[in-house]
């Protein structure tokens, strides 16, 4: 029993830094090829309904008729299947991805603004809920 | 002669890592015998190949599991390359054995610390998943995602990594390997986790053969038996051997555990050092058609994949035999006869991942 | 100690104990935490916990556990205010025995087969440290001619000077009362096991929050036992609580849990040994010396 095995590091530990981040006081750093939400130009699109047809989890849906291009982000899952079909380059992915919810549950609640109150770069102006209930 | 008496061991427990349930039929505190039950997180994944064309698929196989995703991810697309019979470029290959070595590391550090944990040493469960996280951040950095990459497609893969990353993944492993050895140390000399290894669970060559056992638990009892000996997707140009234990009780196959992430950390400097230049993707056209069966080697064992189609964009048939429904049968077979302070450790050393074997 | 003094004392205990038991809890708590390498909860985290456990729904087995606990919190009370008013020490000892029973049979009560394992491992602990607290308070009888609490703090010199094996084998067994690994066999403070929570399994609510209050209480006392062996340096012996209690936690740090039989033998052996080798030591050189 005896302490010299681990009494090491657990004395290096109690004297270095610890390894967990207070998340969410202390944001969380994304690397470069982080997948974490999907952008969408709407100057680019030409209303194919390619990605909507791909889309593993049928998180999109585009309206040819309307020209209307919705996405549901309680079902995406990020694989970026989506980005690899589109022959018109409107889809491009976003390092930061939706931040822990604190309002109650509402329809605009993924709207891109409304995330815990922040405004997220290059989200604004997009559609970001679904009229279908999950 | 005591009383008998049934504790209900899961599904819900705070030592298992997935929902397992296990009727313990106690004698004073010594198990007499297991009654198992599976089917708590069955998720039908096999029907949806119905509703998903063949490449959508691949994005569902690799959800079956959260610790070992890139190998069913790498499995289905094999299986579907030998469907339509072409032929991955050599830089995809390497690159694909990259992903799966590392893979194989994270789960066997993972385990390390569900193992700790359930001989009551929670300093030494946070310090391997604290090693764990280095890992999870080389596959956030080249995948884009820490459990789930979606890197593997059919034909090939979907990003390339670039040379400094990989410099820079030679560098972090080699930095882990000090670490990892004083870890390795606390498991295999520090007196009380052997009291609690030593001796239990032992299984001779023979009767792990016999109960189907997979992987480390066929390893750990001597039998060398490693898919990657095969010689398929790249491996043949690797040189390495089975890591093979004889003790056959709990302590061997957490030996076998951790020096097969050191032979990993050797396999992926190796295949950095051989990585050809070159395209990663041999593009597929058409829909597959006919019949085919790949094994891989899981963290777990061997996985065996099956899929068949007739000609439509939509497969027929897709199977997946996962090694831990292999190694239930040997667990059921060490349970009678130890304390019920043992049960979590010989649940945990076939390594359970029920989310694979009931998919 | 003077006609009315010990009732101060008794008071001073029973109103502060909470506190200082809480606040040692919760240091503990962040120094466990460093040590695993992650922040820790804030320090008066116990406290918040016990206020919430209070405000929670009872979700009762059994009509009678919550007699059982009250119980068992009433005697931890009772055998830690006979030990700061100067009292008997046997008497303190054995009522807090009562109180451990107490628990155990609130634990059988509610027929749940977790909580059965726990308090028959409850049982085989209290029969492991047993030994080696009745062998120390022998000792202290040798040494000091008395049972009474008062006259044994009173002894001039350091006690521990004569019951140095002693020392040793009680810091061994506060491991085992202060529920903290490698004997932390019946209900660990912070590790799941293969008995879920063991010995509280079915307690939820304001009995819970009893349960650990009893545990504050507990602790303060039986760091009193330990201050008595250096009673005659205050400063010194608040320096040998601090440093013991560090001890246990890097004790608990540093080791896995192990099975009951290693845990009995192993305590024995060492009440046997350090104990009576200690006590015969001593016989021997107050009686033919």
């Amino acid at each position: 029993m005896g302490l010299g095995v681990m009494g090491k590091t657990v004395m290096r530990n109690l004297f270095g830094k610890p390894a967990t981040v207070m998340y969410p006081v202390v944001k969380k750093e994304f690397y470069p090829t982080t997948r974490g939400s999907i952008l969408y130009d709407e100057s680019t699109c030409n209303y194919c309904t390619l990605c909507a047809k791909r889309c593993p989890s049928q998180a999109i849906t585009v309206d040819r008729a309307e020209k209307v291009w919705r996405i549901d982000r309680k079902r995406c899952l990020t694989c970026n299947f989506c980005i690899s079909v589109c022959n018109k380059d409107s889809l491009s992915c976003v390092q930061e991805y939706a931040a822990p919810v604190v309002k109650e549950f509402d329809s605009w609640l993924f709207q891109a603004e409304r995330i815990a109150g922040e405004k997220i770069e290059g989200l604004e102006g997009q559609e970001g809920f679904s009229d279908k209930d999950a | 002669m005591g009383k008998r008496t049934v504790v209900p061991f899961g599904p819900q427990h705070p030592v298992l890592p997935e929902p397992i349930h296990l009727d313990l039929v106690l004698e004073d505190e010594k198990v007499v015998e297991a009654i198992p039950s599976i089917g708590f997180v069955h998720r039908g994944l096999e029907k949806l190949v119905e509703k998903r064309d063949y490449q959508e698929m691949a994005y569902v196989s690799e959800r079956i599991c959260g610790i070992c995703s890139f190998v069913h991810g790498h499995g289905y697309c094999e299986t579907l390359e030998g469907l339509f019979q072409v032929e991955v470029p050599d830089r995809a290959k390497f690159l694909r054995i990259m992903w799966g070595e590392l893979s194989r590391m994270h789960s066997h550090l993972l385990w390390l610390g569900l193992m700790a944990d359930a001989f009551g040493f929670e300093s030494l469960f946070m310090q391997a998943w604290r090693l764990r996280e280095k890992i999870l951040d080389i596959f956030e950095q080249t995948t884009g995602g820490r459990i789930i990459h979606s890197v593997c497609k059919v034909g090939g893969l979907w990003r390339d990594v670039p040379e400094d990353m990989l410099k820079k993944i030679v560098e972090t492993l080699e930095g882990m390997e000090g670490e990892l050895q004083e870890l390795a140390n606390v498991f295999l000399k520090d007196y009380t986790v052997q009291k609690r290894t030593q001796g239990l669970g032992k299984m001779s060559a023979e009767e792990a053969f016999e109960c189907g056992a997979m992987g480390p638990m066929l390893r750990g009892s001597g039998v060398a038996m490693d898919m990657r000996g095969l010689g398929q997707s790249g491996y043949e140009h690797l040189k390495f051997d089975p890591v093979v234990e004889q003790g056959g009780d709990c302590y061997a196959r957490t030996n076998v555990r951790i020096r097969e992430v050191f032979q990993s950390i050797d396999l992926i400097k190796q295949a950095i050092g051989l990585m050809p230049e070159g395209s990663i993707e041999n593009k597929v056209k058409g829909s597959p058609e006919g019949e085919c069966l790949v094994r891989m080697e899981q963290p777990r064992g061997q996985v065996i994949y099956y899929a068949k189609a007739n000609g439509t964009r939509h497969l027929e048939r897709f199977r997946v035999r996962t090694p831990t429904f292999a190694n239930i049968m040997p667990l059921l077979n060490m349970l009678p006869g130890c304390d019920l302070a043992d049960v979590p450790i010989l649940v945990l050393t076939i390594d359970p991942c029920i989310s694979c074997t009931e998919r | 100690m003077s006609d009315y003094l010990w009732i101060l004392f008794v008071v001073l205990y029973i109103v502060l104990a909470p506190f200082i038991g809480g606040m040692i809890a919760g240091i503990d708590r962040k120094i466990t935490a460093r040590m695993q390498g992650r922040y820790g909860p804030p320090l008066l985290q116990p406290f918040y916990d016990v206020l919430k456990l209070m405000q929670k729904e009872n979700i009762v087995v059994n009509k009678h556990q919550k007699l059982y606990v009250l119980c068992s919190l009433i005697f931890i009370i009772v055998a830690g205010a006979i030990f700061f008013a100067g009292g008997d020490l046997l008497l303190s000892i054995f009522a807090l025995a009562l109180a451990s029973i107490f628990l155990v049979i609130a634990a059988y009560s509610t027929y749940s087969p977790y909580a059965y394992l726990g308090a028959e491992r409850e049982l085989i602990q209290i029969m492991a440290y047993e030994p080696m607290v009745i062998l120390t308070i022998v000792g202290m009888y040798i040494a000091t001619g008395s049972f009474s609490v008062t006259d044994i703090g009173a002894y001039e010199g350091l006690l521990v000077l004569k019951l140095p094996a002693m020392f040793v084998g009680f810091v061994y067994i506060l491991t085992i009362k202060i529920r903290k690994s490698p004997f932390d066999i019946s209900m660990s403070h912070h590790a799941h096991q293969e008995i879920v929570r063991g010995l509280t399994t079915e307690f939820s609510g304001k009995e819970l929050a009893y349960i650990e209050i009893s545990h504050w209480y507990e602790n303060v006392m039986l760091l009193g036992l330990v201050y008595l062996f250096f009673a005659s340096n205050p400063i010194l012996a608040v320096l040998v609580l601090v440093a013991t209690y560090f001890l246990e936690i890097l004790i608990d740090n540093v080791n896995s849990r192990l099975k009951w039989q290693s845990v009995l033998f192993s305590t024995w052996l060492v009440a046997f040994v350090l104990g009576i080798a200690n006590i015969a030591v001593l016989g021997f050189l107050k009686y033919f010396l």
